[in-house]
């Protein structure tokens, strides 16, 4: 029995839509989830600019390695935002609630481009929940009101459901970049519409991104055509630079179109984040009070990134800025543990092993109280506390990282995102822990199953 | 049979012609009815759904109606001819030329979708050179003559531009029936007049619902706090949608140009049917939206035509696209009239 109530301007009417565009790239239903004040995290944190938002708008595509999130700022976004929450439920004011992103497009259409002065343009967006028990239908209420007296009302159906969050630990991912949407849109044009995956490589100074599809052949039937274009940026054209030279990361290239579409449409600067390859990484950009982030499973060439004993990293950051990337203490894998392929590798871990991956995780899991800044693996039996590599960020590159699920919303140190966290939980493997100890662990890395099946073939 | 023809109409504005028809365009067979005020083309749906066009003869240049030779001697002498034809082939004869034309292309670009052949750039070539006399000087982009012997006798459509003509013959059928939807326009439950646009705008916004039928409500005293008095719902597998009008509003041009509605009324249409008047919707500028005490709804669209050239310019003016819709009877809704409160809130 949620009462939700908010009000948006036109404007504000055509950014939905063109969120909901971007969400429809990642899946077909839109997560909303709507939060009272109660719940805010008092304490400070990375996200703590984020603590007055209160509506936020996810999806999260079928095989899980993409999750994108809109979260609406309800001071500046709206015109007007109320929020109770059932007074019953344990853990504070929430609503959730699951629509097909078809239908509520077909609500936010063609109202982006008012400017033309339509006369049927929007004038103010009502949206409101009606869950009052008096009531026999449940739906969520958009009003459209127009000018000259028009009004349109829908009323669609929703379905109630827990809504899963991406946790992305930025302090993990030490490297990124930062650069205007608007230079990127100009180059995202020339991958091509069938390419499928897109590589990200820093080397001599330049960010090279590579969109790819690997050929695919059923005997004599050539099912995909290889294609590939390369479009290499000075590190100038970015504000922000610092990524390891030569190691590679793969993402899809129809993410990050939608991504780079999106920013573009806000006039915004973009923010990647990311560690290395086979471990998240996030796109976040902010603007007219929406706060965009996007974090994407990631593959590539692992034995590139890591078993260079002295990575050198091309940046433009001053030195002054630069962390501590060599890592104090790199103990090497043993030859069981290194990820098997090497340069065909982008490919490798099929898709297969990485929905198999995330999905390991779903099983539910009690978030730690702490939260990942200060302790990313509170529960792990392997804690870093006692070692003192645990200030040294680059000692990550070791742990293979893991979006684990957390469904749980009572989760108490629930911030701005409280579930599917980005754990790391996994780095024991390179410490020695024998292999039965995995089998409980909800997180298992992939090179570790990866040389384990290599074990079996044997 | 006469020595001169029973209709001989000349038009310089075949693309007039076309955008009317093109409204109705949703039946494949077209009836066609001569008479001394014009031609009126009329489409049938199950009779359930008609409308019709009346091309006035204000819209040719030329316009003989010949009174057709009593047949015998009976009292039939004066009746007008009507025939049918297929309506399918009479919008691709008057399209002939459109493809081509290069004030057609450049005014709708979208329509254009025909590759830039040798014909094509022929024309253009020919076009290209001022010639005071030319057709596109003139504002003429082409003439069209619709001939008619008699009954039994095909219509034959001559279609000229520039030095390229084309002659059809239609075959004409004996018409099936008649009849025509009954509409009283003597005892009306609702008349309100729009804009077109915003008709186009409602139909288009529930279509995304992809509903079954669409609900028609009119009130004289909204109670609602929205204050409508005029509204459209429907609903489908996702949820339902409604567009309110109102006719208090402080804007300078109400949305209800026009409401007259004696008592609240409420009617029932088959969706797909008022969708078929989506491009009348589109092409006309207001609509006349009635329904009279049975729930058959009238849409008459007020369509202005462009001036076509000096010769046609007294054509220039409005045409009229009317549909008549017989609507959804069940045992709640009955006639419509006089509808209990207790589903206001559908």
């Amino acid at each position: 029995m949620a009462n939700l109530n908010f009000s948006l301007s036109s404007e504000a009417t055509g950014r939905v839509y063109e969120l909901l565009v971007c969400l429809a790239k990642f899946g077909e239903t839109v997560a909303i989830e709507a939060r009272g004040e109660k719940v805010r995290n008092t304490t400070v944190d990375v996200y703590s600019n984020l603590t007055r938002v209160q509506l936020t708008f996810t999806a999260l595509n079928l095989s899980r390695t993409a999750y994108a999130s809109f979260a609406l700022d309800s001071r500046s976004f709206f015109i007007n935002y109320e929020f109770q929450g059932s007074g019953a439920a344990k853990d504070g004011d929430r609503f959730t609630c699951q629509i097909l992103n078809k239908a509520l497009q077909s609500v936010f259409k063609g109202r982006a481009n008012d400017s033309r002065g339509r006369e049927s343009a929007v004038e103010r967006c009502d949206v409101s929940v009606q869950d009052q028990p008096d009531k026999a239908e449940c739906r969520l209420v958009v009003k459209m009101l127009c000018k000259h007296g028009m009004t349109k009302t829908y009323r669609l159906t929703y379905e109630p459901v827990e809504v899963m969050h991406a946790l992305f630990d930025r302090t993990a991912a030490s490297q990124g970049w930062k650069i205007s949407a608007r230079v990127l849109r100009e180059y995202i044009e020339y991958f091509g519409p069938k390419t499928e995956q897109l590589d990200l490589l820093a080397a001599e100074g330049k960010a090279i991104f590579t969109s790819f599809t690997e050929k695919v052949q059923d005997g004599k039937e050539v099912l995909k055509q290889p294609l590939e274009t390369a479009i290499s940026l000075h590190t100038e054209d970015f504000e922000d630079f610092h990524m390891q030279e030569n190691m590679h990361i793969v993402i899809s290239v129809k993410d990050f179109k939608a991504i780079v579409t999106h920013a573009d449409t806000l006039r915004t600067t973009i923010n990647a984040h990311f560690s290395f390859p086979t471990r998240p990484l996030q796109f976040s950009y902010q603007s007219f009070g929406i706060y965009c982030e996007f974090t994407l499973m990631t593959t590539g060439d692992y034995r590139g990134a890591s078993s260079t004993p002295n990575p050198n990293f091309v940046t433009n950051r001053s030195s002054s800025r630069q962390p501590s990337t060599t890592p104090a203490v790199a103990p090497s894998r043993s030859a069981s543990e290194m990820p098997p392929p090497a340069r065909p590798v982008p490919n490798k871990p099929p898709p297969a092993s990485q929905s198999q991956r995330l999905s390991l995780k779903e099983s539910m899991r009690q978030a730690p109280a702490t939260r990942p800044e200060t302790d990313p693996h509170p529960d792990s039996l392997f804690m870093p506390g006692g070692d003192d590599q645990v200030w040294n960020p680059p000692n990550y590159d070791e742990e293979e990282e893991m979006l684990g699920w957390d469904a749980n919303n009572e989760d108490p140190s629930a911030n701005f995102h409280p579930t599917f966290r980005d754990s790391g939980s996994a780095a024991q493997s390179s410490r020695g822990v024998q292999p039965s100890a995995h089998a409980s662990q909800e997180g298992l890395e992939p090179t570790q199953r990866l040389s384990q099946l290599h074990g079996m073939f044997d | 049979m006469a020595a001169s023809p029973l209709l001989s109409a000349v038009t310089s504005s075949s693309r007039q012609l076309l955008l009317l028809l093109r409204c109705i365009s949703f039946a494949k067979k077209a009836q066609v009815r001569i008479s001394p005020e014009g031609i009126r083309i009329s489409i049938d749906e199950g009779s359930i759904m008609e409308a019709f066009v009346f091309l006035e003869k204000a819209l040719f240049t030329t316009y003989k109606y010949q009174t057709p030779q009593p047949r015998s001697a009976q009292d039939d002498s004066s009746d007008p001819p009507v025939f049918e034809i297929s309506m399918t082939a009479l919008l691709e004869i008057l399209n002939i030329f459109s493809l081509s034309d290069p004030t057609t292309s450049s005014k709708r670009p979208g329509f254009s979708n025909e590759p830039y052949d040798a014909n094509t750039a022929h024309r253009l070539h020919r076009h290209a050179g001022l010639n005071a006399f030319s057709n596109t000087t003139l504002g003429i982009t082409g003439t069209c003559s619709l001939t008619y012997e008699g009954e039994g006798s095909p219509l034959s459509i001559h279609m000229s531009e520039s030095d390229v003509t084309t002659t059809c013959d239609l075959t004409t059928y004996t018409a099936d029936s008649t009849e025509e939807i009954p509409f009283n326009r003597d005892h009306l439950a609702l008349k309100t007049i729009i804009r077109s646009a915003n008709l186009l705008d409602s139909i288009t916004e529930l279509s995304s619902l992809n509903p079954a039928e669409i609900t028609i409500q009119a009130t004289p005293n909204p109670s609602r706090p929205s204050g409508a008095n005029f509204t459209f719902t429907a609903s489908g597998p996702l949820g339902s949608a409604n567009v309110e009008f109102t006719q208090d509003t402080s804007s300078d041009t109400p949305i209800l140009e026009t409401f007259f509605c004696p008592t609240k009324t409420e009617a029932s249409f088959k969706f797909s049917l008022i969708k078929a008047a989506q491009r009348a919707m589109a092409s006309a500028t207001k609509v006349s939206l009635r329904l009279d005490e049975e729930g058959v709804l009238s849409l008459q669209f007020l369509v202005e035509m462009e001036v076509g050239g000096v010769v046609a310019g007294q054509g220039g003016g409005v045409a009229f696209v009317d549909f008549r819709v017989v609507p959804l009877v069940d045992d709640e809704r009955g006639n419509g009239v006089e509808d209990g409160s207790s589903d206001e809130e559908m």
